[in-house]
Order: C-alpha cells, then structure tokens, then sequence
C-alpha cells in the first residue's frame, strides 16, 4: 500500500513534469499524427488515380486518319477526346500530358488492306501515377482492335473464336477485405511508431535527464526503493505512449470515415470493432516499449547521448513492421508471444478479416507485459550501481 | 547523532577513503575540512547510504546505513554535492514531492513547506518555476526539499560553494538554527572562515584519513598556531612553501 503511494507520486510528478514539457507534448502529438496524415493522403490519392483512370480526358494526334476509330472512343463511356498537344513526347515527358495517342496516316489504307494498323501510345512509364490512365487505354485500342478482327474473320466465314486459342479467366482469391489488408498493414506500424515516441521525451527526462540535471542523487536520498521509482517512472512515460496510440486511432477512425471507398472499388470496409481489437494489440506494447527505452535511456549520462542510443533502438520494433509491409506476418497467430513481431502477426490477421481467438490476445498481452516487469526490475538494478548514480 | 568507524572505500587503485571515523553529537555543528579530492565526498556519499563501502560501519540514530540504507535515509537530510532541481516544477512542487516520497500526508508537507519557505525567504518565488533562478535561490531550494521530514541529522556537502554574501549569511544562520533545535548537522567544507565561525568540532581529513579531530582550539594548541588556517595546512599534512 505503501508503495503504491510512493509509485503514484512519482507517476504524478512525472506527468506533472511532461505536461509542461514542450518537447515532451510536441513529440506526443507529432507522433499520433503520422498514421491519420498518411492514411488520409493514401487513400485520397488512391481515390483520385482510379477516379481519372474511370474518366479520361484522352489526346490523339491524327483524328483525321481514323475517324471510325475516334467515333467508338468518343463512344466509351468516361472518354473525352481532345485536340493534340504540338509535340506529344515532350508534352509527356513534361508531365503536361499522362498519355497522347497518336494515330498513323497509314492507318485507314491498312485497315482497308487488312493489315495492323499503327498507332502510337506516348506515355512515361516511371510515373506510377499515369499508370491505370494509361492501361486504360490501351485495354480500349485491344479493345477495338478485337472487335474489329472478329468482324472480319465473320465476313471470311470463320468463327472468331478459332483465333483465341487460350482464354484467360481470372480468379481472384484475395477477398477485398485482404487487399484492403495489403494497404493497411502499414497502420500497425504506425501506431508502434506513436507509441514508441509518445512517451520517449518522458523517459529520457527521467532517467538520462535526470542524470544530465544532477537531480539524481538527491531523488535517491529518498528512502523509496529502487523498483517503486523504476516503475513510477516507467508507468509516467507509459500513459504519454497510451495517449500517442489513443489520439492516433482517434484521428485514423475519423480518417477512415472519409474515405472514398466507393472510388476505391472496396466493398468492405474497416470496422470500428477491428480497429478496437487493434488497440486491445498495441495497447500492451505500450507498456513494453516504454520499459525498453526507459532501460536504455538509464545508461546515458545526458539527453543527447540517450538519443543517440534509442535512434538505434528505435530500428528494432520498427523494422519487422517494415518487412511485414513487404512479407505479410498473417496467418502466424502461434507468433503471440513474441513481443513486437506477435502484435504485427496478430494485427495483420485483425485486418485481413479473420481475427485470432481471444487465447492469442491474452497471450501476447501476458508476454509483452512480463518482458516490460523484467526491464523495469533491470532499471531498478541499474539505480543502484554508483556508476549509474554518480557517473555525470 | 552519526557515528562513522573504520571506513573504506577504493576505486580501482585509488583508494579514496583510507580509514576514517569520526562521531557527530546532537546540537551541535562538525565541520568536515579537507582539501580537494581528500575524501570528504566520497565519504557523505557512503554516509548517504547511496554508496556502498568496502569497509566499516555509519550508524545515524543507531539505524545501520550499510545493512539497511532506505531505514537510515528517513533519519537524514542531505544537501549532496549534486542539487540538480526541475526546471519545470516550482520550490513548493520540489518541496512536496521529496515530502510525499518520505511518505508524509499532504497536510504535514503543506504545514512543513510553508516554514521552510519562509525560514529560507524563498516565499515570493515559491509558486515560480526554478528554471532561471539564482545560483542561491536553486541552493535554498534544494535545502528545503532536503529538510521536508524534519531530519534530526542534517548532512550539508559544501553548502554555501557558489553563493554570494547574503546568501552565505543565510546559510550559517540556518545552520545555527538547526543545532538550536537540537540536531546534529554535519558540513563539509574548505572555506575556513566559515568552519571556524560555526563550527563545534572540526574533523580534518586528507588524503582519505583522519588528520585531526576536535575543537577549533584543540586543533590550534595541537599544532600551536594562533591561526586556523596554518593550523590546517599543518594538519592536511600541506607543504606551506608548496602552497606559496
């Protein structure tokens, strides 16, 4: 009971201290945002790509040539063709246009004799941008070209169906949901981001700073044992990461609720409910996390030297987020128990649709907050050592 | 009341305290004078309880600080050498956290803090934050976190380096006021005015040992000079003609 008296007052001087921190509410903001701006942008730029993919303001050079060919373009529906720029390379390569058609004067004494008509398809293929404008296109020219050869082979006598000797049926087997998933797996990562910095500036303060201020040794002449400060400390920097990971899913939900995903071709969409299970995940990891660089920040006699320290550190619970954006981590609930890498495992499978039974949640919980107690009676030890204490 | 016998402590080859002990009564002042790097530190820092030594017993009230430093750390009051604050909290936010971590209910801290505030002069500032205080004012504070339980034995590191006159005066006068009260307060310094003006007993440390200990007239006769300061160089065992 004691204890836990003592453990609050250094949560609440701690939070106290934080608060007036600007660093400390700069960092916990910035943090919580990065996963609501870059989803919001994501998406709304995704939305724009297949909307201008859908309608397409088309040039084509050589309208003269090929005016039955322009009349069933103009009859496609989202198509607008319109008059060429002077030299189509260059307005391409400029980024004027995303693509020009330009239509060869041969094309109708080609047509007349039967023989491949030419056409040219200007377009830049490093721009991803352009990219679905420009299938577009040029599903319309095959289009047109296998409607046009089924005519004559019709007018010959002989059943079009004899020219495609291999049809090719697409299954798609990723329901929506897994390629929503695909888009996705880059959210828990960046709530491990939030959570990992929200609280940092809280654990520096209180450990490297305090060593850097010479605020140390008269904390420890105190007669409150060592784990009570360790877990004050640690429990102080822990709720600025919960606030981080907290304020992130808020502003993200909201985010979410403003997604075109009509224009995104996704039926499906993401729940409130997965986004809680989320939470439930990275929650717990908080408390983790936060014992980890609350660890690491106790070796360093000042602020900077701290944060030379955890800029490495912080690659270690980032970079398995990184690859599962690369190698989705789904479908490997028995990962659980591994701190980190079993909440990415489990929040891949949350947004794939098929959420992992309540076990493995408890699981990963229990684990990430077991290896959190072990580091935080490590900082406890590390209080003690005089090189700790006195070392400035 | 302190008691200190046969105390060690080395780092690496260095031995930084050789064999020291020395007794401090209730109600009155010892001051601990030595030169620079004579052990005086080292050895308040073992006597805090925050560092262990590798030999010989502190005993502060008769609480053991070797066996249970945390028991003997409610008995004492420390100014340590270090007396860092945060720059963001204010003297009463100072004052009552120490207070809260010695376990004392908010209304005993609030009675407490507010004496000491006005003991210390620091009431005009004590709702400021301490960012941007005075090297005197940061010094009273960290006293008056340090006194918040009313410690019977008070332990001062070098209280009064870096503050200006006023300052200074204010510092020997709370000092006189806790041996009036009874408490047996300990200050480690080198500024010998100031030791022979308050001090009861002066125990003379160098090169990690006891050199002398007793009255600052026991320590003249010892050595038969009128003044204290060549009294103290004899005993430091300091070549005067180096020194010059």
């Amino acid at each position: 009971m004691r204890t836990l008296t003592l453990v609050w007052a250094i949560v609440r001087k701690e939070l106290i201290d934080g608060a007036r921190d600007r660093r400390a509410l700069t960092s916990l903001v910035f943090s919580a945002m990065i996963a609501p701006l870059l989803f919001g942008i994501m998406f709304t730029v995704a939305a724009e790509r297949r909307k201008s993919a859908d309608e397409i303001v088309l040039p084509v050079e050589g309208v003269e040539y090929a005016p039955a060919f322009v009349d069933w373009l103009t009859q496609q529906s989202g198509v607008v063709i319109v008059a060429p720029p002077a030299d189509a390379e260059k307005a391409v390569s400029s980024r004027a246009e995303d693509v020009v058609l330009i239509i060869d004067k041969d094309f109708a004494k080609n047509m007349s004799r039967a023989v491949p008509a030419p056409v040219k398809l200007v377009s830049d293929v490093t721009r991803d941008s352009a990219r679905p404008k420009v299938s577009r296109v040029r599903n319309l020219v095959a289009t047109y070209s296998s409607q046009t050869s089924a005519l004559r082979l019709i007018a010959r006598g002989v059943a079009p169906s004899v020219a495609s000797a291999v049809r090719i049926e697409e299954v798609e087997v990723s329901s929506s949901q897994q390629r929503l998933a695909q888009q996705l797996s880059i959210l828990p990562l960046l709530l491990v981001i939030a959570a990992l910095t929200g609280g940092m500036q809280i654990a520096i303060d209180s450990t490297a700073g305090e060593r850097e201020r010479g605020s140390l040794e008269p904390l420890l002449l105190n007669p409150v044992p060592r784990g009570a400060l360790a877990a004050g400390k640690w429990l102080a920097s822990s709720a600025f990461g919960c606030g981080a990971v907290l304020f992130s899913m808020l502003l993200t939900v909201n985010v979410m609720r403003r997604v075109p995903w009509h224009d995104l071709g996704i039926r499906f969409r993401v729940t409130d409910g997965e986004l809680m299970s989320l939470l439930v995940l990275i929650l717990p990891l908080v408390l983790f996390l936060s014992a980890l660089v609350l660890f690491a920040s106790t070796f360093a006699r000042s602020f900077k030297e701290a944060q030379t320290y955890l800029g490495m550190l912080m690659m270690l619970p980032m970079l398995p987020g990184l690859l599962s954006t690369m190698y989705p981590l789904g479908g490997r609930p028995w990962l659980a128990p591994v701190p980190v890498l079993g909440q990415y495992a489990l929040s891949a499978d949350v947004l794939g649709g098929t959420p992992p039974g309540v076990l493995f949640y408890a699981m990963a919980g229990v684990s990430v907050l077991a290896c959190a107690l072990l580091l935080v009676w490590l900082t406890a030890r590390l209080l003690r050592r005089e090189a700790i204490v006195f070392g400035r | 009341m302190i008691v200190i016998t046969g105390l060690r402590k080395h780092f690496g080859h260095v031995e930084a305290v050789r064999n020291v002990s020395l007794s401090a009564a209730d109600g009155s002042v010892t001051g601990l004078l030595g030169p620079n790097g004579a052990g005086k530190t080292t050895t308040l820092r073992m006597l805090s309880g925050l560092m262990r030594p590798d030999a010989g017993t502190i005993l502060v009230d008769g609480a053991d600080v070797v066996a249970d430093p945390i028991g003997a750390q409610r008995y004492m009051g420390l100014l340590p050498d270090s007396r860092g604050l945060y720059p963001r909290l204010t003297p009463r936010e100072h004052i009552r956290y120490f207070g809260e971590l010695h376990g004392m209910a908010t209304g005993e801290i609030r009675e407490r803090s507010d004496a000491l505030l006005k003991r210390l002069g620091l009431e005009a500032i004590a709702d400021r934050r301490v960012a941007g205080f005075s090297q005197g004012e940061r010094t009273k504070v960290a006293l008056a976190r340090a006194l918040v339980h009313g410690p019977r034995n008070v332990i001062l590191d070098e209280p009064t380096n870096g503050l200006d006159v006023m300052s200074t005066r204010a510092m020997r006068g709370l000092i006189r006021g806790l041996k009036q009260d009874g408490c047996c307060v300990v200050f480690s310094s080198h500024i010998m005015p100031e030791v022979s003006a308050l001090c009861d007993r002066i125990v003379v440390i160098a090169q990690g040992t006891v050199m002398a200990d007793g009255t600052p007239d026991d320590l003249r006769a010892q050595t038969g000079k009128p003044d204290l300061e060549d009294a103290f160089v004899a005993l430091a065992g300091l070549d005067p003609e180096a020194v010059e």
